[in-house]
């Protein structure tokens, strides 16, 4: 479904090339649980961010169902995150003005259903109580739950996690990732340091220095 | 709430840094339209007092009584057709306006031309009595009454009186009805009393704007000072002019200034608001469409300002002119559409530059910047 072909993401730190990502290939295909591990600056987010087309490869190429992400013009990579994907990023991001409700709302593509939709998401994520209450009144694993609700609103064809369980004490960074594996609709990939939250994964990858290897 | 982007929700759920925007925007508009309905209330005084010279053209020879024939015969040949040509004598005393006293005419007329100008000037209803011929009495209108606070029985002039003299006490024996200011007197009494010792002429022509036309410019270089109702308004814009042209600057530096705070206000709101457009670009949503929804949010808050700037404009223009100005008989008018005309700016050039900082923020905005908390 996702194939990255000898990808390279080079930054430039003050004159000095630094490998985000060394010579990647790798392919994630349809349902697949893939789980990115990592220490802190090994390029498990940047591979993220490639694999969803949300940066481009300084070379090689990264297609999602045989169309080229580089190829694509900003709209039509926005709606393929839009509509084939889902996101849930290390910071709980939510929108401070907005209630739980329509923070997930705010991923949603059609129509009157989605109220209905996004309100059942909360009530299976457990917050069906807090549906109506702003950011600033839930707790860190209530608002990363949220941010998991928005991810699934769309049925997402791929479901992309950077580090979820990163600002979360350990026992609610296992639920997180134990909802995003139980409600997923497609394809998982889970960038985190954390092995612990990676059993239920169906592959393992390792990434060094921008590298990736196969567990 | 099926759109929680919709422009209107982060205006309405963040009213703590939206209002004092809006209400910025508000207090500059009624600043520009108070003062201008202001200024302009001074031409609109000055042609509502002397409106009565739309009815007639007045002719005054120059300190040569000797040509007072002439002119008459020179009127003759007007090829505008004249209605009547009355001889009247006149006396001065003071009314009040927003800009302090202005001279107003007091016509000594003869009985017979007083029944025609009557009809001519449709002045109302008669509350009292006519002046008796030779007697130092005079009657007004309505207005002319509210404007010096008098009614019948009181003194309009008088030998006490160092601004409205006359030799004797010139009591108010009658009240018109109408909204015209006019004020009139017995020819006798004005014409023995009063200085110059010279007649004038009031010209009123079948069609008057066309008599004087041809008036002004048969009498351009002569003895003769013709007056009409055209010169002054002229002469009333002329002298406003500069102010006017001063005023523009002042709102002009206005403009500017509020320009700049509400700018500047709209980036420090979009630099706090980062993470949010971000996290929206990162889940799917266009950078145009983040440009547009802030763009639209913007104009939103500007519009309200506008809005809210002109009701609030004339809620206080309504109630300055029904407790100051009506009372006084002065002239201001709340619903003034030069003074809209002039607030216009305000909210265009707020937004232009609003749009334009959105387009330099939006210009080259990445989320994963945003996303990996790089952006402070």
């Amino acid at each position: 479904m996702i194939l990255a072909s000898d990808v390279n993401l080079v930054y430039d730190d003050h004159g000095r090339e630094v490998f985000a990502c060394r010579d990647v290939n790798l392919i994630v295909r349809e349902r697949e649980f893939v789980g990115v591990l990592g220490p802190s600056g090994s390029g498990k987010s940047s591979l993220l961010y490639l694999l969803s087309g949300l940066k481009d490869p300084t070379s090689g190429g990264v297609r999602y169902r045989g169309v080229e992400f580089r190829a694509c013009d900003d709209r039509r990579r926005a709606a393929i995150r839009r509509e084939e994907f889902g996101f849930v990023f290390q910071y709980p991001y939510l929108i401070g003005f907005l209630s739980a409700l329509e923070n997930v709302l705010t991923g949603w593509l059609n129509g009157a259903e989605g109220v209905e939709r996004a309100a059942s998401l909360l009530e299976r994520l457990g917050l069906g109580e807090k549906m109506h209450r702003r950011p600033d009144e839930l707790s860190g694993g209530e608002r990363q739950r949220v941010c998991i609700a928005r991810a699934l609103l769309n049925n997402p064809k791929a479901l992309f996690a950077d580090e979820p369980t990163a600002s979360l004490d350990p026992k609610t960074g296992e639920e997180v990732v134990r909802l995003l594996a139980e409600h997923r609709t497609g394809a998982l990939v889970l960038v985190t340091h954390d092995r612990r939250i990676l059993a239920g994964a169906d592959r393992v990858l390792r990434m060094e220095d921008g590298r990736v290897f196969e567990e | 709430m099926r759109k929680p982007l919709a422009p209107h929700v982060f205006l309405l759920r963040n009213l703590s840094r939206t209002l004092p925007m809006v209400v910025v925007i508000a207090l500059a508009v009624l600043l520009v339209a108070g003062i201008v309905a202001l200024v302009n209330s001074v031409p609109l005084s000055v042609r509502s007092i002397y409106g009565y010279s739309k009815a007639f053209a007045a002719a005054l020879p120059r300190n040569d009584p000797a040509y007072l024939p002439e002119m008459e015969r020179e009127l003759e040949e007007s090829p505008v057709p004249i209605e009547r040509v009355l001889r009247i004598r006149v006396a001065f005393f003071n009314v009040r306006s927003i800009v302090g006293k202005l001279p107003f005419v007091l016509h000594g007329i003869s009985p017979e031309d007083g029944a025609f100008l009557r009809e001519r000037l449709d002045l109302g209803q008669l509350t009292g009595r006519l002046p008796s011929p030779g007697a130092p009495e005079a009657v007004i209108t309505r207005r002319l009454a509210t404007n010096l606070g008098v009614n019948i029985g009181d003194v309009l002039l008088s030998p006490a009186d160092q601004q409205n003299y006359s030799p004797q006490v010139v009591r108010v024996v009658g009240i018109h009805e109408g909204d015209l200011w006019f004020a009139y007197g017995d020819f006798d009494y004005v014409a023995r009393n009063h200085l110059p010792p010279v007649d004038d002429l009031i010209i009123v022509a079948k069609d008057q704007r066309a008599f004087d036309r041809w008036a002004v410019e048969h009498f351009r270089g002569s003895r003769a000072r013709i007056l009409t109702h055209e010169e002054l308004l002229r002469e009333t814009d002329d002298s406003l002019r500069v102010l006017l042209q001063l005023l523009s600057v002042v709102i002009g530096l206005l403009v500017v200034v509020v320009t700049v705070m509400i700018g500047l206000f709209i980036n420090i709101y979009l630099g706090q608001r980062l993470t949010e457009f971000g996290l929206l670009q990162a889940i799917g949503y266009t950078r145009s469409f983040l440009t547009r929804r802030a763009s639209a949010e913007a104009a939103l808050l500007v519009g309200l300002g506008w809005v809210l700037g002109v009701l609030l404009s004339l809620a206080v223009l309504w109630a300055a002119k029904v407790t100051l100005m009506d009372p006084k008989a002065y002239y201001l008018e709340p619903l003034d559409r030069v003074a809209l005309a002039y607030t216009l700016p305000l909210p265009l050039s707020v937004l232009a530059a609003s749009l334009l900082t959105i387009r330099l923020r939006f210009r080259k905005f990445d989320p994963v910047v945003v996303i990996e908390r790089r952006v402070a």
